[in-house]
């Protein structure tokens, strides 16, 4: 071992990071804004869920818990009509809704309260305050009635999911769409860029292609590789792992359809900003990353901080997440407005990249 | 004016930042001649021809191809172009790239006539990352010219090429040339220049010299082009 060899090697590698200011930029930028990102999330003033309550109970006992589920930092409550509450869960202003029945009372002074808890149910992370607020508010309900103990046993019920679902059931619906939408990206990205640097890119320039004819054909071949992509991850997600799916395959399969679209010309677009493969993997931690941790894949969006709210609903993965979960975990089909909405925007996000693609593509060099 | 000259440049600049890569360049290709555009490396040949075929844009002066002013994309259908790098797809095989740059041009029926013409159509199953340099060379020169172009651009075709090919492919331009192509050829090698029947010596972005090879030797006052070259280049600088 050479240490003189051993330290040219190292200058070397600094003289060329030195001149190479946007792979700086990423190496102290990238995580910052990463983990900047995650922590807000997690630690940002998060939205609390919204719950609905009913109170039906004749005694006074009932007004108790549910004067403590209003007090409660979890959760954000509301004042609703049992009738009314499947309908809200469905259309997703509330997550939750809890029912106090009418003999609340007096099952709290026979020592033994079952309240209804109505979950909305197809992401995790939005019941576990739910349950949490409800705990705290049984917890002062036990304060309040003298002389014996008091057991909670909710009878909890989920619109969607439920015992039946496990976590990757939750999150397979989610990750079946961002495993096809990241690779195609990836690929598409990695090459456009090699037709630029193999240097065709600059033969078919002076050829009579248009824009247009090249954005389309690419878009094509790349479809095609990504459809049959997206049918093996289908397959493998449905046949092997078993994922939960309330859906049918050939929406779940058009949804994923509309997603290889929109990462294809997104990679042909944002090749346009990077000058060689090296500069285009630097994208991933730029645009997608940001895009799993704010499109409701991990976190819903309905208890990120309100500021990201804003951010997660202008993404296009988040609507694609939802529109797969919908049909995948609810079930969900063309006639849902909001399967109707997640299709849309993907798909106009997909039509917005073709025609940015096209119009950054330069005939010519300088 | 168009009918005599596939090409005209008339007092073309070009610049890239502050670095001034074409000067006032006035230059004109007569139809069916082989004309070599002749300079050291960096002087402004491969601006000059991207430049023709539309790739950049000139910030001062007009450039005219085939009687239309460019950039153009129509007139692109009558321009073959082959770039100082043998661009080509590495994955394809020798058929499969010039089918594809046919393909672009609507010229399916030329690919076996390429291929013969470069003396691949032996190797058309060859994958193009195996085959050496010369051979994707030639692989490159079929793709440009497969739809028999009314101008080809070679871009310095012969770099990195043994003599005997280089040989080949002056007979290919020849052979072309006779069927009525124009061929603007860029070289740095000063022994290429007599093939050609015109000559336009460029440096540092200006137009040295243009004529015949005898022409450039008499204005240069040696019988060694190289010489003549770079008497020619040693004056302007004075001036």
């Amino acid at each position: 071992m050479s240490g003189h060899r051993i330290r040219a090697i190292t200058r070397r590698l600094l003289q060329g990071f030195r001149r190479d200011r946007r792979t700086l930029a990423l190496l102290f930028v990238a995580p910052i804004v990463i983990l900047g990102l995650l922590g807000y999330l997690m630690r940002g003033s998060s939205s609390s869920p919204a719950v609905g309550i009913a109170n039906q109970d004749s005694g006074p006992l009932g007004v108790v818990v549910a004067d403590a589920l209003k007090q409660s930092s979890h959760i954000t409550t509301s004042e609703i009509n049992s009738a009314d509450g499947d309908a809200k869960l469905k259309d997703r202003s509330l997550v939750a809704y809890i029912v106090l029945p009418a003999d609340f009372s007096q099952q709290a002074q026979n020592g033994n309260v079952s309240p209804e808890v109505h979950l909305e149910g197809s992401q995790p992370g939005e019941d576990a305050p739910v349950m949490q607020a409800l705990q705290q508010a049984l917890i002062m309900l036990a304060s309040r009635v003298a002389g014996r103990s008091v057991s909670f046993q909710p009878k909890v019920s989920y619109l969607y999911g439920g015992s039946d679902y496990d976590t990757l059931d939750y999150f397979g619906a989610a990750f079946v769409g961002l495993v096809v939408f990241f690779l195609v990206f990836v690929i598409t990205i990695v090459s456009f860029l090699n037709e630029r640097s193999q240097g065709t890119l600059e033969r078919l320039m002076a050829s009579p292609l248009r824009r247009g004819e090249i954005v389309v054909g690419y878009m094509l071949g790349f479809t095609v590789i990504a459809l049959v992509q997206a049918v093996e991850v289908l397959i493998f997600a449905l046949a092997v792992l078993r994922i939960h799916n309330q859906g049918n395959v050939l929406l779940i399969f058009g949804m994923e359809a509309l997603m290889v679209v929109a990462a294809v010309n997104l990679g042909i677009f944002l090749s346009m900003f990077a000058r060689s493969e090296f500069q285009a993997v630097q994208f991933i931690p730029l645009v997608i990353v940001p895009q799993v941790l704010l499109s409701g894949i991990i976190f819903p969006v309905s208890t990120e901080p309100t500021a990201l709210q804003w951010l997660s609903n202008v993404l296009p993965l988040t609507y694609a997440v939802n529109g797969m979960r919908d049909i995948m975990v609810k079930g969900a089909d063309l006639t849902w407005p909001s399967l109707q909405v997640d299709a849309a925007v993907v798909a106009g996000f997909a039509i917005l990249v073709i025609v940015a693609g096209t119009a950054t593509l330069r005939r010519r060099l300088g | 004016m168009s009918e005599t000259y596939a090409v005209n440049m008339d007092n073309v600049s070009k610049s890239f930042g502050a670095f001034k890569a074409l000067n006032g360049v006035t230059l004109r290709v007569r139809r069916g001649e082989i004309y070599g555009l002749l300079g050291p490396n960096g002087a402004g040949k491969t601006t000059l021809i991207r430049l023709v075929c539309g790739l950049l844009e000139a910030h001062a002066g007009t450039v005219t191809v085939l009687g239309q002013r460019m950039p153009n994309v129509a007139v692109l259908r009558h321009i073959g172009y082959m770039t100082q790098q043998a661009a080509l797809y590495p994955a394809l095989s020798v058929e499969e790239n010039v089918g594809f740059f046919a393909a672009i041009n609507g010229a399916e029926a030329g690919v076996k006539d390429a291929l013969e013409l470069v003396q691949l159509y032996e190797r058309r199953g060859s994958v193009v990352a195996t085959l050496s340099g010369g051979l994707r060379q030639r692989c490159s020169l079929a793709c440009a010219l497969v739809h028999r172009p009314e101008l080809l651009l070679l871009d310095e075709p012969t770099v990195g090429i043994d003599p005997q090919l280089r040989v080949q492919f002056w007979d290919y331009f020849r052979q072309m040339a006779a069927d009525g192509t124009t061929i603007i050829v860029s070289s740095h090698v000063m022994d290429e220049a007599d093939r050609c029947q015109r000559l336009g010596l460029i440096q540092y972005g200006r137009l040295l010299a243009e004529g015949a090879p005898a022409d450039i030797r008499a204005q240069g006052g040696s019988q060694n082009l190289e010489e003549a070259f770079l008497s020619l280049a040693g004056r302007r600088e004075e001036s």
